[in-house]
């Protein structure tokens, strides 16, 4: 198992001129997190009611408390009431998308997603197209680029690489702590403890590290659009 | 005694001399760079501890606010763990 650690299922495929690679095991196991998430969507729409003459049931309630309460933590830190209405879905799709890829590695045979670099760098990059979308929307073009040259002009460089800078620690954190937390667990499983040990590991670096980062990837996506909103 | 020894050094090769020294920079990689982030994580929990004995009714926040604070202050640790494995795995 040891020798498969650096290893991948690789794809190659050409078009043309061009040459692309997949890692099959993380399209397959990002296609695992999409089909868990609608497919828990599906079920779950079944119990809910429009109508509120009725009690709830139980389904419904959960829910309710569970979107309840990402939206008190998630509102809190948006600068504006409109700006938290708008991003909302997007930022709660983004965390479960996250805390199901990271929570897929406890079962076994499957593989976090989120240990591919690839992957944390497409989401780091979404945020980083949705908080300069926003920059614009909410502040017009012209001062969106007069934003660049301030406080003074010869600091433009410095601007545009601390922007730049911003989805490649957002993408190199959750990689680093996935990629991290399952090499830990593989190299203590196979050479020192097999048993009962690879459990406990298990729920830290799976369960805790995993929603821990997930609500880190989410509230840092939060507060980068904000930056990039005010400044 | 001479002999021996120098028949030693004869079978260590430039491969041999560039594997100890990829283990040893990813330990040294690894040690280093986790005493700034453990330092800091230490400090941001020791003052959210500090904030919480004052006021525990801001008890929710502070937790919220240093477990962001402190997995922001792991990144140069994550980078650190980056470069471990990079030079461990892939170099």
């Amino acid at each position: 198992m040891l020798e498969h650690l650096g290893q991948k299922l690789i794809a190659h495929v050409s078009i043309g001129s061009f040459s692309f690679s997949f890692d099959l095991i993380t399209i397959i196991m990002t296609w695992v997190v999409i089909a868990l998430l609608v497919a828990l969507a599906l079920f779950l729409r079944r119990s809910l009611r429009q109508d509120t003459q009725e009690k709830p049931n139980r389904v419904q309630a959960f829910l309710d408390i569970l979107i309840d309460l990402l939206q008190k933590q998630l509102t809190s830190s948006f600068a504006s009431e409109r700006l938290a209405r708008e991003l909302f879905p997007f930022i709660s799709a983004l965390f479960l998308f996250v805390l199901c890829s990271n929570w897929l590695s406890i079962i076994p045979y499957m593989e976090s997603p989120t240990k591919d670099l690839n992957v944390t760098i497409s989401l780091a990059l979404l945020v980083f197209v949705m908080s300069q979308v926003f920059a614009i929307r909410m502040k017009g073009g012209m001062r969106y680029l007069r934003g660049f040259v301030e406080p003074y002009a010869f600091m433009l460089p410095l601007n545009v690489v601390g922007e730049l800078a911003r989805p490649v620690s957002h993408a190199f954190r959750l990689f680093g702590n996935i990629f991290g937390g399952s090499i830990l667990i593989t190299v203590v499983s196979v050479k020192f403890a097999p048993v009962i040990v690879p459990a406990g590991l298990n729920i830290y670096y799976g369960l805790f590290s995993g929603g821990v980062q997930a609500f880190v990837f989410a509230i840092l996506a939060v507060a980068y659009i904000n930056v990039a909103v005010e400044s | 005694m001479l002999q021996q020894a120098q028949t030693v050094t004869s079978q260590i090769s430039g491969a041999d001399i560039a594997t100890a020294a990829k283990y040893l920079a990813a330990g040294i990689c690894m040690g280093i760079g986790a005493i700034g982030p453990a330092i800091g994580e230490g400090l941001a929990a020791a003052h959210a501890l500090d904030g919480m004995a004052r006021q525990p009714e801001m008890e929710g926040a502070l937790l919220r606010t240093m477990v962001l604070g402190q997995a922001i202050t792991e990144s140069t640790g994550i980078y650190s763990l980056v470069v471990a494995i990079v030079l461990l795995f892939v170099m």
